[in-house]
């Protein structure tokens, strides 16, 4: 029996309802009480979470923006507001590129997900992890892989003109940094799309194949309406990331192609915080719109769906080829050629820069490594620990994101009242960026909270794992609310009139069958903390709480090699990491 | 499917368990102090007087742990830099505990604290520059801080060594003890081997120079800024921007900071970059080819930054602090500093070794603009250029 939980969170509970509710359920025995308060409880405990890790914090940054010298004036904010240079060129050349960049991802995800979800080869669930990889690399060397591989002098230029082709300057502009954002966010919309896909009624299409529709009208009319939510899902993530974007369009766009939040960098960096707070203010309530208005289009969208079987895979070398089958498979080679130029070519050069000085082969930058770590001062960012850190923080961030947004998940797909505002508000960290974030934790958590005569603080490490976990439980939601939307009821009710309590159904029964979703939000939440930097390196003191990330940011100097060894490390350490998760979580497929 | 379902529960159960424990051990709750004025009874524990810089002396005990704050690269560099050898030549003299901290928003991290009322520990900062110390004043002046973040350094024991022109604190808080100079640095392998750079700004925007510099965001980078500066100079505060114009017709590129920059330079995506005229320096140690890291300095002018240190007022061991300062500034010192952070010494008799001076090219003239100019105006011509350039 599953409860109209919707109904239990309109109604208001009043002191005498409450009494009545309370003796009810004391009749019915604990088990029945638990149940009936469990997901309120679990609402108001997610809700205190997220209000201590994020809204307060954040509020803190925002003040700035309203509050001049203890007073509430709004000055700082209405100064920016009523600045035509920030409204009209800053917004609006941001909100463009991140269009265009939105365009390119979903172009290059779109036919990813086709093949991982359509095609049956060698190696696709491996393939799948490391789409991964690229949400780990820090933007600073892929701006250095890019120039390596794109620039006048770069692998694809060298690539030309042995073929007598004219070479290509490619380099600082626009382009680069829509493809340097398709490099962060189409993997993302593959992965998102793909888990769609493969959860696309078969029965739906052969009920439309034997009621005389062609396999192309099909596709049409019951493939992609179930697609569609997915695609927009990935297009507004990679709108919002991009539209806060801030290192790429900085390192390979050139100063002309300045966001918003090149802006709000600046404007930290000179001390001018109301400005910064203004800006981000602005910055926030843009993403935050947009995501309020998809949410609301997905909430109408969200049909019942049963329990349904996935479409067959096709083997990618087929057993005999007919025009059609030859067609797609050269369309699946050129797109493999993209592939290869996008996100192998800039990964590989990256690669080749940690061996190599001045085009000769050395292993210098790992014996650099291997040093620092011997002999390294206390003072300094050592590789091993910054491995260890990146993990721990990695796991407790799991241990967090993960029950946060499997709860968010679970109330999300209730029915009630001003549910999209509740969506909207529990994706909000998604729409912040992480130099406020780090920013609001610092001055919120990090220098305390006077209370009752004393300072309540929390150190860098519990700070960054609470960063980390508020910008990666989103996606948790993400991936898990469609399978939990989709769940058959009457498995649910079944299992109950079979005598299981409601937790021994919530855990043998739903569990396991949004257990792949749950996977996916893992793979995120890991990958977003391992890759994660700005709120890193804001917090972090040089205590011994560096990252990967932050070592590389650290190794940089004049000569690539030691960043790009310490690059590669990371490379290596978190596409095993991916491959592990993606391995635990399959245990529960079959 | 049960047992592995019972599995992953008990493993659930272990991870929240453990991020419990980590949640608790992370917080701590301490007595707010009572409102600190300028009253001497403070809550810090340690005697010591607030304003006055010597008077204190003879009364303090020497404390045994400095705590030097500085940038990160002063003791981080995958390279050389100085930290690492300071710490030990410091410590085996003085019967003391040498302890960095480098956070990675630089100075910034202090004044923050510093405006949240929050303590903290450092005593000495190492590497701030004019800009930075405007930015420390203009926070003071909204009466934000209690009082100054730093002390005056007062009559330290080599300070009259150090070079005319480098000292940039008009309130002698903070201590110059190296410089660097920005310039051009270029590639002459280029174009074939038949690039030269050019020898003034006006030559900079001849057609022949196309897409030829690498530049940075004055907004978000030290070279950067004082690139925008030396333009400022030498086309004065009406043309600055008319020849920034005129650079961005050229094909200037503009990154947002130096590694970036320079990133780019030796992957050759230009012959030019703005940086550090001790560019071969480093270079030379490792063995490159020094024809790729020549130096230009565009009308004969390289824009010095000196860097400078500061001890912080509310220091718990301010008469250490001044030892390390003294110390900072000794001849065998400066020389070592110098070279393990490629710069030059503040004062001018520093033992160099022969090559340095080879290797690390000083202009013919610096350029530099004094803190009072720059308290007035840094802001405002930032801002113009932001405005300029990014709306192009």
């Amino acid at each position: 029996m599953d409860r109209p939980v919707g109904a239990a969170l309109r109604r208001r509970v009043s002191g005498a309802r409450l009494a009545r509710a309370l003796r009810r359920a004391r009749t019915a025995g604990p088990a029945a009480l638990a149940e009936r308060f469990a997901l309120p409880l679990l609402a108001a405990v997610t809700a205190l979470l997220l209000a201590l890790l994020f809204y307060y914090p954040i509020a803190t940054v925002f003040v700035d923006a309203v509050v001049e010298g203890d007073r509430v004036t709004f000055g700082p904010l209405a100064e920016v507001l009523t600045d035509e240079f920030y409204l009209v060129r800053v917004l609006g050349f941001t909100a463009y590129q991140a269009l265009l960049s939105t365009a390119l991802s979903v172009a290059l995800g779109l036919p990813g997900a086709w093949v991982l979800a359509r095609f049956e080869f060698r190696g696709r669930e491996t393939l799948r992890s490391v789409t991964m990889v690229p949400f780990v690399v820090p933007s600073v060397l892929v701006a250095a892989a890019f120039y390596a591989t794109f620039g006048a002098n770069g692998t694809l230029n060298a690539g030309l003109s042995a073929l007598g082709l004219p070479e290509l300057d490619l380099l600082p502009s626009l382009g680069a940094i829509l493809v340097a954002h398709a490099f962060y966010n189409a993997p993302l919309v593959t992965r998102v799309v793909a888990a769609a896909w493969e959860s696309v009624d078969a029965g739906a299409v052969e009920t439309a194949r034997s009621l005389g529709a062609s396999p192309r009208r099909a596709f049409r009319d019951v493939v992609v309406p179930q697609l569609l939510p997915a695609v927009l899902t990935g297009a507004t993530l990679t709108f919002v990331f991009t539209f806060a974007t801030f290192a790429i369009p900085l390192a390979l766009g050139g100063s002309q192609y300045a966001t918003i939040e090149v802006f709000i960098y600046a404007a930290r960096r000179q001390l001018e915080y109301g400005r910064a707070a203004s800006l981000a203010v602005l910055e926030t309530g843009v993403s935050l719109s947009l995501m309020a208005v998809y949410l609301r289009y997905e909430r109408a969208q969200a049909a019942e769906r049963r329990d349904t079987r996935g479409l067959i895979r096709r083997s990618l070398w087929p057993e005999s080829w007919t025009r059609e089958r030859a067609l797609r498979r050269l369309a699946i080679a050129g797109y493999a050629v993209v592939v290869a130029l996008v996100f192998v070519a800039p990964l590989a050069s990256m690669i080749y820069a940690s061996v190599s000085v001045d085009g000769r082969l050395t292993l210098d930058a790992y014996r650099f490594l291997l040093e620092r770590q011997a002999t390294g001062a206390d003072f300094q960012v050592k590789p091993f620990p910054a491995i260890v850190n990146s993990l721990l923080f990695g796991a407790a961030t799991l241990a967090l994101a993960l029950p946060l947004g499997v709860a968010m998940g679970v109330l999300t797909t209730r029915r009630f009242r001003g549910r999209w505002l509740v969506d909207a508000l529990s994706m909000a960290p998604l729409a912040v960026s992480g130099i406020v974030v780090g920013l609001g934790l610092l001055r919120g958590l990090v220098f305390g909270v006077e209370a009752f005569g004393y300072r309540f603080t929390v150190t860098g490490a519990v700070a960054i794992v609470a960063a980390h976990a508020v910008g990666a439980y989103p996606f948790v939601v993400r991936t898990v609310a469609p399978p939990l939307d989709r769940l058959d009821r009457a498995l649910v009710e079944s299992a109950r009139a079979l005598g299981a309590s409601r937790a021994r159904t919530v855990l043998d029964v739903e569990l396991p069958l949004v257990w792949p979703g749950i996977v996916a939000g893992a793979a995120f939440a890991f990958a977003i903390s391992i890759g994660e930097f700005d709120a890193t390196v804001i917090l972090a003191e040089g205590g011994g709480t560096d990252t990967m990330p932050v070592a590389v940011e650290r190794f940089i100097g004049r000569r690539l090699g030691p960043a790009t060894a310490m690059g590669t490390v990371l490379l290596a350490v978190t596409a095993a990491s991916f491959v592990v998760i993606e391995r635990v979580g399959g245990e529960f497929r079959g | 499917m049960t047992d592995a379902n019972g599995r992953s529960r008990r493993r659930f159960l272990r991870a929240v368990g453990a991020a419990g424990v980590a949640g608790l051990a992370g917080c701590s709750a301490e007595p707010v102090a009572e409102e600190t004025t300028s009253e001497p009874t403070d809550a810090g524990g340690t005697a010591e007087p607030t304003a006055g810089t010597t008077t204190g002396e003879p009364t303090e005990s020497m404390a045994d742990t400095l705590v030097v704050a500085t940038y990160p690269p002063f003791v981080n560099a995958p390279s050389t830099s100085p930290g690492a050898w300071l710490k030990e030549e410091f410590e085996s003299e003085f019967d003391a505990t040498l302890v960095y901290q480098t956070p990675d928003s630089e100075l910034n991290y202090y004044i923050e604290r510093a405006v949240q009322g929050v303590d903290f520990e450092a005593d000495v900062y190492v590497g701030l520059d004019t800009g930075q110390l405007i930015d420390v004043d203009s926070q003071r002046g909204e009466g934000q801080f209690t009082g100054p973040l730093f002390a005056e350094a007062g009559d330290i024991a080599g300070g009259d060594a150090i070079k005319d022109g480098l000292r940039f604190d008009p309130q002698s808080r903070a201590v110059p003890f190296d410089t660097g100079y920005v310039s051009l640095v270029w590639n002459a392998t280029m174009d074939g081997g038949e690039f030269a750079a050019p020898e003034t700004f006006e030559d900079l925007t001849a057609a022949e120079f196309g897409d030829d510099l690498i530049a940075q965001n004055p907004t978000t980078s030290t070279t950067g800024e004082a690139f925008m500066l030396h333009t400022i100079d030498a086309f004065g505060t009406n043309g600055y921007l008319d020849y920034w114009e005129r650079l961005q017709d050229n094909g200037i590129t503009v990154l947002g900071n130096w590694s970036d920059s320079y990133s780019a330079y030796l992957n050759e995506e230009a012959p030019m970059i703005v940086s550090y005229s001790t560019d071969q320096v480093f270079a030379s140690t490792e063995g490159q080819d020094l024809d790729k890291h020549q130096i230009r300095f565009l009308n004969d002018q390289g824009y010095a930054n000196p860097e400078g240190m500061a001890r912080f007022a509310d220091s718990d061991a301010p008469r250490l602090a001044r030892r390390f300062m003294e110390f900072m500034l000794r001849p065998e010192i400066q020389a070592g500093i110098a070279q393990r952070n490629v710069a030059f010494p503040a004062i001018a008799d520093a033992p160099l070794p022969e090559d340095y001076a080879q290797y690390a090219k000083e202009p013919p003239e610096s350029v530099t603009f004094t803190y009072d100019e720059l308290e007035a105006n840094l802001g405002t011509w930032t801002d113009q250029w932001a405005r300029r350039f990014a709306g192009g």
